[in-house]
């Protein structure tokens, strides 16, 4: 019957189509070389294709680092990372971690702990915090690759000196409105992880901390929880809140600056080879110093972000897998990172090494004029909360705080710690 | 063969059914069956398990970050959703969306649809151009109002002369957001209806004009009741449509400034925060919101589905 | 075809012409923006105007802007096509079996194949990616082209299937029976003598499933992972700045032009089509 003859051709058709894309699936090369998926996020500058090439070469054919290139934001990277590692996908050999993510990725089993005797390779040498944010419960779960941590950008023609507190800045710029002259400050204000960076930064240079060393339970020290509350109230409530401040991340924070009406803008080393590109004539006025403290004479503390490289533990080639990560993250490769896509490394002794302190771009404009300030913030630099629960806190905070200028310090404060309670349980909607 | 034997044709099927009936009904009946069954196959396999699989896990609790903590729960998972205000306020959120942009776009498209039905030139200019916001990515709509409104990069502050940040604040989220809505679906609105417009006969209104009846007694009272089925049509779909938005929403604000609906709380909680078991509750949930507007629709007002068309999601 | 009973004067003219130019306006500036920031300059976004002052095809062609810079974008645009033509060509051809039977032959059932269809439409997408996503892994579908083909042709059934429902009840059937009388099977009257009276009707549900396939983002985010099989939608959020914090605006207006061009260019030829598709089946039964 024709029929069935038909059917039967296109049952034929569907499965052969399936069999040949089936088959391009496979993990191993023709010769043998094993392939290692390393999930990242393509970095600017081809930096990380190049890093993948000197370490193949360097493998003699034992591995061939492949890139799996993530999305541009952090969630979304996240929500494909877990969406996999949650389905024990053995696609991922290594995979580049926030920071924020090593808790709840080592606590549900989806990464491996770095093999002992491999631990004094990645301590060595390495920033304490940035060593500190790959580890959990005292183990280590992967190698750092770059840090960051944000400092205050200001205009030496609206001021000569930086402003040592929020406060100060704050009737600095009253000064300058009155003047007539660009008043605004900038910061991330969006309902976003970038909030969290700004609130915990402030909490953390008022004294207190959201949850306690081990990440069990909540802290929210009254006293320094309400000022952190309130230099947010007070800042997204004066004149000087940049437009849109509760929708702004770190970029519309850039685009602000560089159109030349803020004095004062929070925001992470990137701002400064887009200003020498893009807005040169801001950029010849502008100068950077510490994030501002909370209190007068108590130095600044902010959190410490950048990313960490994990082994994924339903890889076939976990050993491969370490010595791939530990190659793309070698010295060779951070000043790379630095040089071409403005990475910071993590290792300290690259923070005194001309290749990185005086690397030029290709306009002849001196990348880390601010490698000395960025040094001493990361030396001073506390981290996020460390609990497998990050996630469900982070969100917490947000929905609290934001938007930030209809924050009440008074209420907030017990509001927020009920809020982190019920997320450090996991259960709710959030 | 020819066309022209209709009346031969039946009379002689009438005079075979004594005998052939049964043995040509039974055929027939397998012939549909397999005709259907490798679309209904297809369907059932791709959604009928996820479907009954989600069901399923809305009853466990289930943390894929916690895989060991896991048990069947009953109801548990719903009394959190439904007892949370949270739930409540983002259903309101999802009503405010979907019943103000589908007013506009009843009005909108009846405009649109009377251009396309009446005009006396251009006619194939304006359907085409109507389809291309039909036609556009939806992503790629969001994006595209989203740098419009942007106080940064986008040409409507220039335009109206303002500094607006336009979505800092609930009000204007939920405008840019409507109006990025509206334009993307008052077209498919728009056409539906001009499909009611062809059920107006000619004759009727000339008739109505004849006896001296303005044009909003015409259209109120002669147009409008004979386009009815047409205009129940597509505000069912469109109203069960923009109940499920999710794109738009999500590259806008992601559901800050209180835009966040139904769908981006499903998402957040299944997605982002991995617990399946109260995830799944609320997409089943959401999935009962529409069933329960698909009746009201189909009970209230009488409309028959089973004979109009389906738009997919 | 004038308005009925009366002459066209010029302030028929003067009004119609206006109405139709709100209309066309209305649906292209959004458009005509993109393609203005698409050509704006990196160092001109936030200047506040619509049209930019030094008009550049660097966010298509720059050598490091440009989205053809690297493979990602091109593999997106091809995988988009690819995938969404054969999920097209093949919801058609089942939709047009089941279509046929629920039009044209009596069989238990074909209700709950029409109600079935309809709750799928509508259905909230999002909480099925979870166990989609498991499955496709256990029969290695992840991340290929089959992957995304199979539930864009589930999720366009039912507009197919309804569709051609429409087309097909319009369709003078006698010539079926007449066939039927004249000894063919079933199968032969629907293929040598329905078949070419439905294939317009086939052609315009292809156009309303290709529409639905290439514009897709939840499945295409979920079920891909590499440019063997992302689409473009999903690409597009891949797009990476200078830097981590850097919103490649650029590059999204370009991509965004580029995969809009193809919808346009449908919209021009098979307007008459698209719009019968989408009237047809709204009012009769």
């Amino acid at each position: 019957m024709p029929l069935a003859r038909r059917s039967r051709l296109a049952a034929l058709l569907v499965a052969g189509a399936l069999a040949v894309t089936a088959t391009s699936c496979g993990g191993d090369d023709e010769g043998g070389t094993p392939v290692l998926k390393w999930y990242a996020r393509d970095e600017a500058g081809g930096v990380f294709g190049a890093a993948i090439e000197d370490c193949n070469a360097a493998a003699e054919g034992r591995y061939r680092i492949e890139l799996a290139p993530m999305p541009n934001n952090a969630d979304e990277q996240r929500e494909q990372l877990v969406r996999r590692l949650a389905a024990q996908d053995g696609d991922i050999d290594l995979m580049n971690m926030d920071v924020i993510w090593t808790a709840e990725f080592a606590n549900a089993g989806w990464i491996r702990e770095w093999p002992e005797d491999q631990v004094e390779a990645v301590t060595e040498g390495r920033l304490e915090n940035a060593v500190e944010s790959a580890s959990f419960e005292d183990r280590l779960y992967g190698i750092p690759l770059n840090t960051n941590a944000q400092l205050l950008w200001y205009r030496t023609d609206l001021t000569e000196e930086p402003p040592a507190t929020w406060d100060e800045m704050i009737e600095m710029a009253d000064r300058l409105e009155a003047d007539g002259e660009p008043h605004d400050i900038v910061e991330q204000g969006q309902r976003y992880e970038g909030l969290v960076v700004w609130f915990a930064s402030l909490l953390a240079s008022a004294g207190g901390s959201i949850l306690n060393e081990e990440g069990t339970e909540v802290t929210l020290e009254e006293e320094p929880t309400r000022r952190a509350l309130e230099v947010l109230r007070d800042v997204s409530r004066s004149s000087h809140a940049m437009p849109a401040l509760a929708t702004a991340q770190e970029d519309q924070g850039r685009q602000a600056w560089e159109s030349g009406d803020s004095a004062f803008m929070v925001n992470y080393g990137f701002v400064w080879p887009s200003a020498n590109q893009l807005a040169p004539d801001i950029a010849e006025k502008m100068a950077w110093a510490p994030f501002p403290s909370v209190e007068p004479d108590v130095e600044s503390t902010v959190v410490a972000g950048g990313f960490n490289i994990g082994i994924g533990a339903y890889g076939d080639h976990p050993d491969l897998a370490v010595e791939a990560a530990t190659c793309l993250a070698n010295e060779e490769n951070q000043t790379r990172n630095a040089q071409d896509a403005g990475l910071l490394p993590v290792t300290e002794a690259l923070y005194d090494d001309p290749e990185v302190t005086e690397a030029e771009g290709d306009d002849g404009v001196k990348l880390f004029p601010y490698a000395a300030e960025m040094k001493e913030a990361l030396d001073r630099a506390t981290l996020r909360p460390r609990t497998p629960f990050y996630n469900d806190v982070s969100l917490a905070i947000i929905s609290i705080l934001h938007p930030t200028a209809d924050i009440d310090p008074e209420a907030d404060v017990d509001r927020l710690r009920e809020a982190i309670e019920q997320a450090l349980k996991g259960e709710g909607l959030l | 063969m020819t066309a022209a034997t209709p009346a031969a044709a039946a009379a002689t099927r009438e005079a075979m059914t004594k005998k052939g009936l049964s043995a040509r009904a039974r055929s027939e009946r397998k012939l549909g069956w397999m005709l259907c069954a490798p679309a209904v196959t297809v369907m059932l396999i791709v959604t009928a398990y996820p479907i009954a699989y989600a069901v399923w896990l809305s009853m466990q609790r289930y943390d894929l970050r916690f895989p060991d903590d896991r048990g069947f729960v009953g109801f548990d998972n719903y009394s959190a959703v439904l007892g949370n205000s949270l739930w409540w306020r983002d259903l309101i959120n999802t009503s405010v969306i979907m019943v103000v942009s589908v007013a506009i776009e009843l009005v909108l498209g009846f405009a649109l649809a009377f251009v396309m039905h009446r005009a006396i030139f251009g006619r194939g200019l304006v359907r085409s151009a109507i389809l291309v916001p039909y036609g556009i990515i939806t992503v790629v709509a969001a994006f595209a109002w989203r740098f419009a409104f942007s106080p940064t990069e986008g040409f409507v502050n220039g335009l109206l002369n303002t500094d607006q940040s336009w979505f800092t604040e609930s009000w204007s989220s939920y405008l840019v957001i409507i109006l990025a809505e509206v334009w993307k679906t008052t077209p498919f609105m728009s056409l539906l209806l001009l499909a009611g417009f062809t059920l107006v006969p000619d004759d009727a209104v000339k008739a109505a004009r004849v006896d001296g009846a303005s044009a909003s007694y015409r259209l109120r009272k002669v147009i409008i009741p004979l386009m009815k089925p047409a205009i129940l049509v597509a505000v069912l779909f469109r109203t069960m449509d923009a109940f499920r938005i999710f794109d738009s929403v999500f590259v806008m604000t992601r559901g800050a400034q209180g835009t966040e609906n139904v769908s981006i709380l499903g998402y957040k909680t299944l997605v982002s925060r991995l617990n399946l078991g109260l995830g799944s509750a609320v997409s089943v949930l959401i999935f009962v919101c529409v069933l329960i507007i698909a009746f009201v629709f189909v009970k209230g007002f009488g409309t028959n589905l089973s004979q109009q068309r389906g738009e997919a999601p | 075809m004038a308005a009925p009973g009366s002459k066209v004067t010029g302030k028929d003219r003067v009004f119609w012409g206006v109405g139709i130019f709100m209309v066309v306006a209305y649906a292209l500036i959004p458009v005509l923006w993109l393609v203005s920031l698409s050509l704006t300059p990196a160092d001109e976004l936030g200047g506040g105007g619509f049209w930019p002052d030094n008009p550049t095809l660097e966010n298509y062609t720059g050598s490091e802007t440009g989205v053809f810079q690297d493979d990602q974008f091109p593999a997106a645009l091809k995988n988009s096509l690819g995938i969404a033509l054969i999920a097209t060509v093949l919801a058609v051809i089942l939709a047009t079996f089941a279509a046929y039977a629920i039009v044209r032959l009596d069989f238990p059932g074909k209700n709950l194949v029409m109600a079935g269809a309809l709750a799928i439409a509508m259905f909230p997408q999002v909480s099925i990616i979870g166990p989609l996503f498991n499955m496709w892994r256990d029969l290695k579908l992840f991340d290929t082209w089959p992957g995304l083909i199979i539930p864009y042709m589930t999720f366009t059934l039912p507009l197919a299937i309804w569709t051609l429902s429409a087309f097909f009840r319009e369709i003078p059937w006698d010539l079926d029976k007449a066939a039927r009388i004249d000894g063919a099977t079933p199968f032969q009257a629907f293929r040598k003598v329905i078949a070419p009276l439905a294939a317009p009707g086939m052609f315009t549900s292809a156009i309303l499933v290709f529409i639905f396939a290439w514009n897709d983002f939840l499945f295409a985010t979920s079920l891909t992972s590499t440019n063997r099989a992302r689409t473009v939608p999903a690409a597009i959020t891949f797009f990476t700045g200078s830097s981590q914090f850097t919103f490649p605006t650029g590059q999204i207006a370009a991509a965004s032009v580029v995969v809009t061009i193809p919808i346009i260019v449908m919209v021009l030829i098979f307007q008459r089509r698209i719009v019968s598709g989408l009237t047809s089946g709204a009012v009769k039964g």
